[in-house]
Formats: structure tokens, sequence, C-alpha cells
């Protein structure tokens, strides 16, 4: 501590150059915060998937499921309760607009306390035409409770022969981090009275609970093999496994650790010039030093301190303002694109802090180098 | 001196003694072959799919689906709407007299890939009977065609690559059993990526009722504006009217846009440490050489000319480094086998996006460099040369 004057002055030497140092490391960690921060929520999104949710899609998407087959899945032993869903995807004034619907039955709110709060999911069970909304789809139709808007689809058109869906929004609640974008619930009852009578009866999912976590994986193909050879196969996985799937084809966490690495590598170059530089400019200054006895492991802490100074508070500095970032940042990406925010949870704090060491090491490797070898004599008189 | 000359020959100086700040000016050129290593990596697949996207479709046809949709896979055309379109005035006709139109359809098929095994969707798209006539590069490279009726299925080159159990002869299984593909055909698009089965046939396995899409070949190029208020000036239908290109660059705009948020947001902030970079490196260049600074400046050169001489040295040390960076880019993912969702590409690195780059290099040496030119430039002579 004696010699934090020492460390001091030299950071106050040139404060410009310090001070663009500190930002740079901050730019580089508030990406290091933003790219392991993604993969901090996508690993939390996993653990905290339910082991025994079973989901079951229609194998063939388009044909959708009949929904004799979540009564069938209900009949299987260790299956403790059960819930049918189906979509419905349209827009509201304008194509842009986009809103996608959820129409569940009453025992879905059960089996997904923690996707639909129970009391909005109440909301929604005795009014035909409610819809309940999380606060960035209510955000993004500029809608409040109370509202009347008309959803028009495309795509399913209902027993009158018009896309009109008019809804009422009885309830908006905080956006849940485990299921991003924008999400509206509806009553499936009003779904199926609406659509013509032969598209009645009719599902795109049925969401299984199974008793025992431990079976569900085997109770998942167990209801794939029961419909194999029916006319609707399904295709079922538990919430963990889907939600350990990623995002299809791109290897989400290699790709960020990667820009991460580059940023940090950039990093590492920058710094090191800067420090190299400094120690440079004060070869003489080193030697003095070294002439009144300071050991070159002493001069070593001093270099390996002058560095640590803006590289740690850099990426305090950068991982809080990934933090900042994180929070503005569903506001300003585009809604529906269901990418969750960053977290930045003690791992990714942890592993900035070791990368931040590591880049104090790393750049102050060349210089320490040169200061080991210096030699006193010579140093003192090309600089005297 | 004119200035020009007071620039050119400052700058001159200043590349000729770079050698002995090599390690210094590598910061700016490392740094910048990060940003531009990074930007057009990922650009690459978004720009690969867009061209793609661009490259698809007959610029002749034109594409109908219902008012609203963004995907054809959300667009739905009931049968009685489908006739009066397919029969629509302005459409060309083929060699039997019927015209030139077909209703399609769209569907995912899970099915192995041949990478990992894992359960991927194929995209099955349908043809009626005037969908060899629309798609004028299509041509069969094994096998024969699908005969409609029958359950049959073509499959492209690319999508015989991508999965398995696509070869001729092989089974696809469909909700009504196995079908087996009869012939491998090529576009040379992103048709080469998918299944084809016949339009009614597959509505009936998938139990569908009503199409997708519907595209058709105009008489004349000049009809478009005709067609399309015919159709949606018409009550009984609800539908959108577009040239096939232009929905083709809508739905990859659509699709890039999202990605495009999240590679600039990144590539922005790797350019801002970049920024500093240059600067700090630029700050220190010019202070450690103070003293012929000064000594120019007591020759007559200008305070401008030195300046400019700084974001000069800096911009092309930048500029070089943007260039690696598009180099190392292009030599990993230019022409190389890309996917997005179901659509399979070509991942490209053009020669507009290096501009672009470059462009990008400019920028940050020009922001960077500011200050230590300025600082240059204001330098006093008597000052500058006392420094050390």
């Amino acid at each position: 501590m004696k010699y934090f004057p020492l460390i001091w002055a030299a950071l106050r030497r040139k404060p410009i150059r310090t001070g663009v140092t500190l930002l740079s490391v901050t730019v580089a960690f508030t990406l290091f915060g933003l790219m392991i921060g993604l993969n901090a929520t996508m690993d939390m999104m996993a653990q905290r998937a339910h082991a025994d949710r079973i989901w079951t899609l229609a194998r063939f998407e388009t044909t959708g499921l009949p929904i004799t087959v979540a009564r069938e899945i209900a009949k299987l032993p260790g299956i403790r309760k059960n819930s049918v869903m189906t979509y419905l995807q349209g827009y509201v004034g304008d194509p842009k607009n986009r809103a996608f619907v959820l129409f569940f039955d009453d025992e879905y709110g059960n089996i997904f306390p923690d996707q639909v709060p129970p009391r909005q999911a109440d909301l929604i069970r005795h009014e035909r035409t409610a819809v309940v909304m999380n606060r960035m789809a209510a955000d993004s139709l500029h809608k409040k409770v109370g509202d009347r808007f008309t959803i028009i689809s495309p795509q399913t058109s209902r027993a009158d022969g018009t896309k009109n869906w008019p809804v009422r929004i009885a309830g908006i609640y905080d956006d849940i981090a485990q299921f991003p974008g924008p999400m509206i619930s509806g009553n499936y009852a009003f779904y199926d009275e609406s659509v013509p009578l032969a598209e009645q009866g009719k599902i795109n999912e049925v969401d299984s609970l199974a008793a025992d976590p431990a079976q569900a994986p085997a109770l998942a193909e167990r209801i794939d093999s029961l419909f194999a050879n029916s006319g609707s196969p399904t295709r079922s996985q538990t919430e963990k496994q889907i939600f350990s799937q990623g995002f299809g084809d791109i290897d989400a966490p290699a790709l960020t650790r990667k820009i991460a690495l580059i940023g940090l590598l950039m990093l590492v170059l920058l710094t090191a010039n800067v420090i190299a530089q400094s120690v440079r400019e004060r070869l003489a200054e080193f030697a003095t030093l070294k002439a009144f006895g300071f050991s070159n492991a002493r001069l070593v802490t001093l270099v390996v301190a002058e560095a640590a100074f803006p590289c740690i508070l850099g990426a305090l500095c950068g991982i809080s303002l990934a933090r900042w970032l994180a929070l503005q940042l569903p506001t300003v990406l585009p809604p529906g694109t269901g990418i969750p925010a960053p977290t930045m949870t003690s791992t990714v704090f942890v592993w900035a802090l070791a990368c931040a060491c590591g880049l104090t090491l790393a750049s102050t490797v060349l210089p320490i180098l040169r200061l080991s070898r210096l030699d006193v004599a010579a140093a003192l008189s090309r600089y005297a | 001196m004119s200035a020009i000359r007071q620039v050119a020959i400052v700058s001159l100086l200043n590349f000729r003694n770079l050698r002995q700040r090599f390690w210094q000016s590598l910061v700016i050129v490392a740094g910048m072959t990060c940003v531009s290593g990074v930007l057009l990596s990922l650009l690459a697949v978004t720009e690969g799919m867009q061209e793609a996207y661009r490259n698809t479709g007959d610029p002749r046809s034109v594409i109908i689906v219902s008012h609203g949709s963004l995907r054809e896979d959300n667009s739905s055309i009931p049968r009685d709407q489908a006739r009066i379109i397919m029969n629509a005035q302005g459409i060309a006709k083929a060699a039997d007299g019927s015209p030139l139109s077909d209703s399609g359809f769209v569907a995912g098929l899970p099915v192995p890939l041949k990478k990992n095994g894992t359960t991927s969707y194929v995209r099955l798209i349908t043809f009626g009977k005037a969908g060899v006539a629309l798609r004028p590069t299509f041509h069969l490279v094994a096998g024969r065609m699908l005969r409609p009726g029958t359950h049959e299925l073509i499959v492209g080159t690319l999508a015989q690559s991508k999965f398995k159990g696509m070869a001729v002869g092989d089974k696809v299984t469909l909700p009504n059993g196995q079908w087996p593909i009869v012939g491998m055909f090529a576009t040379g698009d992103l048709l080469d990526g998918v299944l084809v089965g016949d339009t009614e046939t597959v509505l009936q396995a998938m139990r569908h009722n009503s199409y997708n899409t519907i595209v058709v070949r105009l008489a004349s190029p000049d009809g478009f504006a005709a067609f399309r208020a015919a159709l949606t000036h018409n009550p009984l239908l609800t539908v959108d009217v577009m040239r096939l290109t232009d929905w083709n660059t809508r739905i990859s705009a659509d699709t890039a846009a999202f990605f495009h948020v999240l590679i600039y947001g990144v590539s922005i902030i790797l350019a801002v440490g970049a920024l500093f970079g240059c600067f700090n490196t630029m700050y220190a260049a010019v202070e450690s050489r103070g003293r012929e600074i000064a000594t120019l400046r007591a020759l007559g050169y200008g305070s401008f000319a030195v300046a400019l001489s700084v974001i000069l040295e800096a911009s092309a040390l930048s500029v070089a480094g943007a260039l690696a960076g598009a180099m190392i880019a292009w030599t990993l993912y230019n022409g190389v086998q890309g996917s997005m969702g179901w659509d399979f590409f070509t991942l490209t690195v053009s020669p507009a996006m290096i501009g672009m780059a470059v462009l990008w290099a400019i920028a940050v040496s020009v922001f960077g460099g500011l200050m230590p030119s300025l600082r240059a430039a204001r330098w006093t002579v008597a000052d500058a040369l006392r420094a050390r």
C-alpha cells in the first residue's frame, strides 16, 4: 500500500491515456458482459425449464391434432394433468403489428403458473373474448386494460366467414424472463366455437404434467409411440429437452463466446501497447528505483498494479454498463424476436474479473521482461 | 507551397518513419481487423440469405397471398377465391391455352440431418399443373418427374445433400404413409433445398383445404398495375398481389433486419473499442514526434497540413486493418454453405460489404485521430521544440 502514491502518480502522468484506456476496457467488457450474459440467460432458462412438463405437438405441424389426442394422453398412467392449446397468428390494424395468441383451456393455467400468472389465467376463464397479455405485448400494440380491438388473422377464418377476431383485454402482467417476447393468451372455448364446424376440435398442442419428472422423457416417447400409426402422429418433448436445444442450427453459446474473445484479444493488444509505452517512457524512473534498491519483483508489482487499475475498474464499469444495456434491450429490439435479455449473474461477474486479471498479466508480460533486463547504468545515462 | 503538397509531404514523412512505430501502429490495424472481421463474418450469413432470396423467383411471376400475410405459411387462400385469381385477366397462357397460374402449399416435414442425425425440418412445397412452367430454371438431374395424383415426391439437390434418406428411391414419411422420392431436380436457387409434391395430393395428406399462395405469370410485364388493381378491388377477394421478386426481397429483408440489429450492435461496440485504440496510438505518435512536428512547423508547414497528415496516417492503418479483417472473413466464410431455418444458401462476403467495412475504418480513424491531430496542430513551435 505504501507504494500507492507511486502508482497513482504513474496513472496521472498521462491522464488522457489512462482515461482512454479505461474507456476501451469498459467498452470491451460491456461487449463481454452482453455476450456471456446472454449465455447465462440461456443456461438459466434451460435450468429453470420444468422437467415434468411434456409438450406434445403434431409431427406434421400443418395438420394440427384432434382434441381426442389430449384425452388419450390423459389416460396414460403417470400423467397428472393435461391441457390443450391452439395458436392464432394475426395482426392488429397493420400487418406489421403482429399478434400471436395462445388459446388454452382451464387446466393450462395450473400447468404453466410460471408462464401466465394464475390470477390472469382466471380472468380469461369466465369471459369468452377476454385476453390477457404481458407488458411487452401491450406496449407493442399500444393497448391498456379494458381496450377492445380486433385481431385479423390471414390464415384462420371464423364460422361467419370473416377473419376478424374481436377481443377485450382483461389483464396485463409483467414480462416473465423465462418466456421472452410478447405473449397474448385467450380462452380456447371461444376459439373453438368461432371456427367453422369442420375445424372445430382441432388443437396445436397438448401440454401434460408428469407425476414423476424422471419418467417424463419416457412418457414423451410413450405418447409418440401411442400415436405413431394414427392419423395424427405426434412429436413430444419435455420442456427441459426443448430449452436445452438452443437456437436450431446456430450454436449461439459458441458464437457469443467467440465474439467476447475477439473483443478481449483486441483489448490485450491495446492495453499491452499502452503499458509498454508507459514503461518505455519511464525507463529512467525505473532505473532510479532500481538504483535505490528496489528488487525486480517490486518493480513488477508496480507495473502490474498500474495495469490492473484500468483493467479491473474497466471490467467493473463494463459489466455495470452491460447490465444497464441489458435492461434497455427489450425496448430497443423489435418485439417478437424472442431473444432473451442477457443477465449479469455472479458467474458472468467472476468470469469478467478473471479475464480482467488475465488481461492485466497478458498486457504486462513484455514490459516486465524488459524491466527485468534493464541495465541501470545505461538507462540512467541515456535519459539523464 | 500549396496545402495539398504540404499534406502530401508530411504524410509521406509519417509513413516513412512508421517502421519505428511498428508495434504501436499495429494496434490500429489489429483493432480494425477485429471489427471488420466480426462485422463481415456475421453479415456474410444474412447477405448470403438475402442474395439467395433475390435470386429466387422468375421476375415475370406475380404472387398472390391473403391480405396481411408476412410469410407464405401464414397466408391462406380458399378454393373459391383461388379459382377467380387463377383465371383472372392478364395472365399469360400456356401452349394449350390454359392460364400459367399455379396454387401452392408449404409445409415442414421433420427429418434427420445428415450432419448429426438431429431432427430438423425440410420444406415441402407443391406444384400444380403449371408448377414447372412457372420455374424456368427447373430441370431434373436424376430419376423422373412425379406423377400428379400419386404419393410421389421429388427432391432438390441441396435438400438431398443436407438430410438423411433423401436419395431417389428413399421414402419420406407423410401423415398418410410413406411417399417415395422418384426424382431429383436443380433450380440453382432456394428451391434446391426443398421437397416438391403435387398440390392437391399433398393438401389431402395434410388435411388442408385451402392453398397458401398462388403464383402466376403475367402476359405482359407492364400489366402488373392493372392486374393488381383488378384483384385487390375485387370485393370477392381479400388478397395482396406482389411481384414474386419483391415478395422474396421483403421476406428476406424482414429476417435480416432482426439479425442486423444484433450484428450492428456487436460491431459498433467493437468499433468504439477500436476507436479508443486508434486515439491512444495516434496520441502517442504525435507526442513522441513533438520535435519533428515542431521542426516541420518552423520550416513553414501549416498546422492544417500537420493535422490532416495525422488523420491520413490513422486512416491508412485503419483501412489496412479493415481489409485484413475482410480478407479473413472472405477466406473463412465466402462460398461456405449455410442455413437459416429451412433455407439453404451460400454465405457471401460481397465487394459492397468490404466497401462498407472500409468506410467504417475511415470513420473510426477520423474520430479517433481527430483529437490527436488537433493537438499536433495546436502546439506552438517553441513549446514543441522544447518538449523532450
